[in-house]
């Protein structure tokens, strides 16, 4: 039993570690434009299928494959804020639409590139820590984590430490007042958006080779991601780290004793019963929910 | 002229927000913008800064035009607009606020000694410089305001309303900040519905009624105005 507990801990590790890469992204977005990037769930698919293209594909090294893949959701990321957003500014529920649209766009494109049908990845390595008979940690799984702590340490550090960090986070709480800065929300909200994208991505890439790839895998993270925004508290980064941690782990551990759709619906309890205890989140302040 | 506005007006959809208003604004000296709730000094101040789109008329700055520029780019010219209500931002240390204000600065070594100069001045915010801006009082953020804007190392400072909802002990240091501001050779562009203080501290002053320009003169001649006497000095 203390086997199978550790095992599902570490489950549940791996869930939240790339829950959340895609949560914070999701709500810096939202912080410092207001708009709520439906598309986000597309974006992790891209990242993925960046893998199935370049590295299933042409064998080009996986290190690379999943810096390519950063890199290029997140400058799709900018795309769709100088394409949809940034012409939508003074629209929050235009923004909102445009972004839905887009994401039919980006799982036609995929579908018609790829097929609709589950994309196989190579496992990238096979190696499995073994601590016990029964607790197991896949490498590959492990540097999922690694790798969430590792960007979001980043992020944090970017945030805290630059200016154009503070810049960031001053435009998420007062837009006009960092203009009177000379903060322009052009650059603010481009830089935004490709960090936001790009974490989407890299969740993606690191994750193609453990999860089913198909164009429509965006759906169920998205969901959860939404369930993790409004649990730590919209407009919260730390919130939604900790939140992603906190649904990560009820999830998978359902999951495991019970079943994934009573999963399910414990992950939208969770949400209901925060809603209801405190409507801003765990860490959000009235003002912004 | 350091700043001249001719002839402008702002409207907010189909609302006249301030109509042909003309004014000038010299080095180193207080004018001031007075007027009731509603009489278009805030739109003013906005459509100086770029926050409002000025319908019809000029605004120029140093000679340049600068009605038709973004926001970040009238900063950039040397305009600071400290906005009524304060506006620091709140989840942001003291000493964040601060360096916000210097965002389009490259001169690092000339930002740490203003740094230095506006902890110099304002000594609470020195003790604050780790709190969140949130945690401060309404007048220690009022000081934090203008410390951001000074930050920036404006060549033109605009105050909205600097003594709202302060208490008067607390509206005279900001009184005395805004003289020393002066004498430093900044010139300010004051928006006051405390009338008083806003006569007693400038050069030259405009009376705003309604979205129009009522009134103008040497703030000294306003004060003894009979209209402006017994509208805003309540005398």
């Amino acid at each position: 039993m203390a086997e199978l507990l550790v095992q599902t801990g570490l489950n549940a590790l791996y869930a939240a570690a790339y829950m959340s890469l895609i949560a914070v992204g999701l709500v810096l977005i939202f912080g410092v434009m207001g708009i709520i990037n439906f598309a986000h769930g597309e974006l992790f698919m891209l990242g993925a299928y960046v893998v199935v293209a370049l590295y299933a594909d042409f064998q080009v090294p996986y290190v690379l494959v999943a810096a390519l893949g950063l890199v290029f959701v997140g400058c799709v990321g900018v795309a769709m804020e100088w394409a949809m957003f940034r012409r939508l500014r003074d629209n929050p529920l235009g923004g909102l639409v445009a972004s839905i649209g887009f994401l039919m766009i980006l799982q036609a494109l995929v579908s018609m590139g790829f097929g609709v049908r589950m994309a196989h990845v190579p496992p990238v390595t096979q190696e499995v820590i073994i601590f016990s008979e029964r607790v197991r940690l896949p490498v590959q799984r492990l540097i999922v984590i690694l790798a969430a702590i590792g960007f979001l340490t980043a992020l944090w550090a970017f945030l805290t430490k630059t200016r154009f960090g503070w810049a960031l986070r001053a435009s998420a709480q007062d837009q006009e007042a960092a203009a009177l800065q000379g903060i322009s929300i052009n650059q603010t909200a481009g830089i935004a958006m490709f960090i936001g994208a790009s974490l989407a991505g890299i969740a993606g890439a690191l994750t193609a080779p453990l999860i089913s790839v198909n164009p429509h895998m965006g759906h169920s993270v998205i969901v959860a991601a939404f369930i993790v925004i409004i649990v730590g508290g919209v407009g919260s980064l730390e919130g939604a780290v900790l939140a992603a941690v906190i649904y990560a782990f009820v999830h998978t551990f359902v999951t495991t004793f019970a079943d994934g759709v009573i999963a399910d619906v414990v992950g939208l309890l969770l949400m209901l019963v925060v809603l209801i205890i405190k409507p801003t989140g765990l860490f959000g302040t009235a003002d912004r929910a | 002229m350091l700043l001249e506005m001719k002839r402008a007006s702002v409207n907010y959809g189909s609302v006249s927000a301030i109509r042909d208003i003309s004014l000038a604004v010299p080095e180193g000296g207080i004018v001031t913008i007075i007027g009731g709730n509603g009489a278009g000094k805030t739109t003013t101040l906005r459509a100086i800064s770029g926050l409002a789109r000025v319908g019809a008329g000029e605004i120029h700055f140093n000679g340049e035009r600068i009605d038709k520029l973004s926001v970040d780019k009238i900063v950039g010219r040397g305009i600071a607009h400290v906005p009524e209500g304060r506006r620091v931002f709140p989840d942001l240390t003291v000493e964040e606020n601060l360096r916000t204000g210097a965002f389009l600065r490259r001169d690092k070594p000339a930002v740490e000694a203003d740094l230095e100069s506006v902890y110099g001045r304002f000594s609470r915010l020195r003790e604050r410089r780790k709190q969140l801006a949130k945690t401060m009082s309404g007048g220690e953020q009022q000081m934090l305001a203008i410390g951001r804007a000074l930050m920036s190392k404006p060549k033109l400072l605009l105050l909205d309303e600097p003594s709202m909802g302060l208490a008067p002990v607390i509206v005279e240091d900001i009184a005395r900040i805004i003289e020393e501001i002066k004498g430093q050779g900044v010139p300010v562009v004051l928006v006051e519905q405390n009338a008083e203080l806003a006569l007693d501290l400038a050069d030259y002053a405009y009376v705003l009624e309604t979205g129009t320009l009522a009134l103008e003169g040497p703030a000294a001649e306003l004060h003894d105005n009979a209209h402006v006497r017994a509208a805003y000095l309540g005398v």
